[in-house]
């Protein structure tokens, strides 16, 4: 056991306190981020967000993420909200990391945690992440690209011709090129990001190197750091945490802009002009009373078109019958 | 000599509603037995996805009856209806979001808790039946997925369900009986749309509960397999109680699963298409996005014409399920730490890989289509 804890590298150290610290702190913050969301303050720009709040579980983000915005204009959200769920992360990353850091060096290393190592690992953090995840962004962004567009010829290759009657057919050829991109992109990310977590391992070294060594017996060290996970008034803590699950429901509803219908742009109902409800009674009756004014129009038409032919008539007999014929033509 | 204070020994009402319930249903024995679990080596993160597989059921049940409260199950009303929940029912939209982002959220969740057995050696003997069992409800988790795609009667529902059947369709021997069976007609109508409601609402949730039940009786019987790594010293130190640590990791992440599907309801909510036609004019059919890898695999060469499809339609998933029922049978070394089996290791990162490829193929795929 002893073995393996003194074979641990800075990686394995750095993971083991990011991954736990990561999770420690997110369901705080993401209860946060719904109740901004409710208010409308806070909007993420498609599925970036949902990455940015993956990266706001970790504390490594706190500055790197304002950094990388500034410089490679990156957006990730806007609203007063994303600065508000910055400012409320800060206390919840130091408290997380003051229980995963106090239980790792007691646990994994042995060590006695020292005082205030939560907000130690946090600055720390924080500015490893300030100077390292802008280079991180910058090498990953340029990497992917070059990959994309290098992929995207490698699939187009005449060679791939002779395989295929007309070409790499496209379900293929997206294939081809997300596999190529894909795995240069991801493995640059990969190697950068254990770089990184190694590089955070490197500062809870430094800590457990200058903390004192942790008593011998390996029960009652459990219960400390089992103690240090749960409080010993459990019912009590379990009830606290019951009625802020509560409250943060009951908030929920309560800041929601709108009940009915979505607040969101995107979902306005279409303007669909109500048609008038059918009477049948009412409709026949109007029809009768219509038909029935036409008739009276179509026959005072008539009676006066009678009558200007009995006029002309007249007048015809007085000119000599010149104008008989045209007005038979034009009768209906 | 001065005697000792005695206590107020008349019980409150809640502590006699409790001694009544006790003296008829064992109420404190099952309690003990619901919280007194040990778990080997302790609570953990990675055990929580169980747990939050329940809520989230619970949660889509509670939803989906709300919703029933309005949805109407019929051709001509099925899309009115669901537009009436968005735009008319106060809350209509969240629930309808909450119920469609939990969906995903309980297909994400089924992968997680199936990866975390397979990568933690926790299907091998005795719990061959457990995993048997799990089998089964992700089967149930696609089904609900599937049935429930159709309800709002939307072109992306219709055309879905078309391709959906139509695969089913390439099963030998069965296969035409059941896709008739499911729609009911030559194609998707009333009939199919009865079906499909029937069966999500009624069968499924049935199911469900009963395999869901199995399932935890199963895993108390072989009880929890514990890490995969650590001395017998240190998992024996660190062993504890279901209760609290493990209910408090476990309500943590069902906080978090709520949180986040809350906030994608309110954020990606739920939009219709136009009402369901024969015809799809623009519309280029596709599945839910966690069937997407599937369907871009389908459409490789390879899995074309009368051959090809039945290869991509019933082969290679029927081979796969197989697959992953036999597997306690035929792996039965003792050994559970993943990283000293390199090659279940290897083919959980590459079946993760394809996935995530076709996914993001069939995403460009879209693009390039539209």
């Amino acid at each position: 056991m002893a073995t393996e804890r003194e074979t641990l590298s800075p990686t394995q150290i750095g993971l083991g306190v990011l991954w736990p610290a990561c999770w420690t702190g997110l369901p705080i913050k993401l209860a946060l981020a719904v109740l901004l969301f409710a208010m409308g303050i806070m909007q993420f720009e498609g599925r970036l967000g949902i990455a940015f709040l993956m990266l706001l579980a970790s504390p490594v983000t706190i500055l790197a993420m304002p950094i990388i915005m500034l410089w490679f204009g990156s957006h990730f959200g806007e609203g007063s909200g994303v600065p508000i769920l910055f400012f409320f992360s800060i206390p919840i990353d130091i408290w997380a990391f003051g229980v995963v850091g106090k239980t790792y060096l007691l646990e994994r290393l042995r060590k006695e945690p020292p005082d205030g190592v939560g907000f130690t690992l946090w600055w720390k953090s924080a500015v490893a992440g300030a100077l390292f995840l802008p280079i991180v962004w910058f090498i990953v962004s340029a990497v992917t690209e070059t990959a994309v567009s290098t992929s995207h010829s490698i699939a187009q290759v005449e060679s791939l011709r002779s395989l295929f009657d007309t070409g790499l057919p496209v379900a293929e050829r997206i294939g081809l090129e997300v596999t190529i991109w894909g795995t240069i992109a991801f493995g640059v990310l990969i190697v950068l990001l254990t770089i990184g977590v190694s590089t955070i391992g490197r500062i809870v070294c430094d800590i457990a190197a200058a903390a004192p060594k942790a008593p011998d017996d390996y029960q009652a060290l459990i219960v400390r750091w089992d103690l240090m996970r749960v409080p010993r008034d459990q019912g009590l803590f379990l009830t606290g945490i019951t009625g802020a699950g509560v409250l943060i429901c009951l908030l929920f509803w309560a800041v929601l802009p709108e009940t009915t219908p979505h607040p969101h742009e995107c979902c306005k109902k279409a303007d669909v002009k109500a048609e008038a409800p059918f009477k049948p009674i009412e409709t026949l009756n109007r029809s009768e009373q219509q038909i029935g004014a036409l008739a009276t129009k179509v026959e005072a038409l008539e009676q006066q078109a009678d009558r200007q032919d009995e006029k002309e008539k007249g007048k015809g007999k007085a000119d000599g019958g010149k104008t008989a014929n045209a007005s038979a033509v034009t009768k209906p | 000599m001065e005697q000792p204070s005695v206590p107020n020994a008349q019980p409150t009402t809640v502590e006699k509603l409790i001694l009544f319930l006790d003296a008829r249903v064992g109420l404190k024995e099952m309690q003990a037995k619901m919280l007194n679990e040990p778990i080997p080596g302790g609570s953990r993160w990675a055990y929580v996805f169980g747990s939050i597989l329940l809520f989230i059921f619970a949660m889509q049940a509670l939803t989906g009856i709300l919703l029933m409260f309005y949805y109407v199950p019929t051709a001509d009303h099925a899309y009115a209806s669901t537009q009436y929940i968005i735009h008319d029912v106060d809350y209509g939209w969240f629930l309808l979001g909450y119920h469609f982002w939990g969906s995903s959220a309980m297909v994400v969740c089924v992968i997680a808790h199936m990866s975390q057995v397979f990568l933690w050696g926790a299907y091998k003997p005795p719990r061959e039946l457990l995993w048997l069992v799990g089998l089964a409800l992700f089967g149930i988790v696609i089904g609900f997925g599937f049935t429930g795609y159709l309800l709002p009667w939307d072109q992306r529902a219709y055309w879905a369900t078309t391709v959906g059947v139509e695969m089913v369709d390439k099963v030998p021997v069965l296969g035409d009986f059941l896709a008739r069976f499911l729609k009911g007609g030559p194609t998707p109508g009333q009939m199919t749309l009865s079906r499909f409601f029937v069966i999500h609402v009624m069968i499924l949730p049935a199911a469900l509960m009963a395999l869901a039940g199995l399932h935890l009786f199963l895993f108390r019987v072989a009880a929890p397999a514990g890490p995969f790594s650590g001395t017998p010293e240190e998992i024996k130190a660190k062993t504890d109680y279901f209760f609290p640590r493990q209910i408090w990791k476990d309500m943590v992440g069902m906080a978090a699963v709520f949180a986040t599907i809350c906030g994608l309801a309110f954020w990606e909510p739920v939009v219709l298409l136009d009402e369901a036609t024969p015809d799809p004019g623009e519309y280029h059919p596709e599945p839910e996005w966690y069937f997407l890898f599937y369907f871009q695999l389908l459409r490789l060469k390879i899995f074309s014409g009368e051959f090809g499809q039945l290869m991509g339609a019933v082969v290679v998933p029927v081979a796969f399920m197989l697959l992953l029922i036999a597997l306690p049978f035929f792996d039965k070394d003792p050994e559970r730490n993943i990283f000293k089996r390199p090659i279940a290791l290897i083919t959980w990162i590459f079946i993760m890989a394809m996935i995530a490829i076709f996914t993001v193929s069939s995403i460009i795929n879209r693009e390039f289509l539209d």
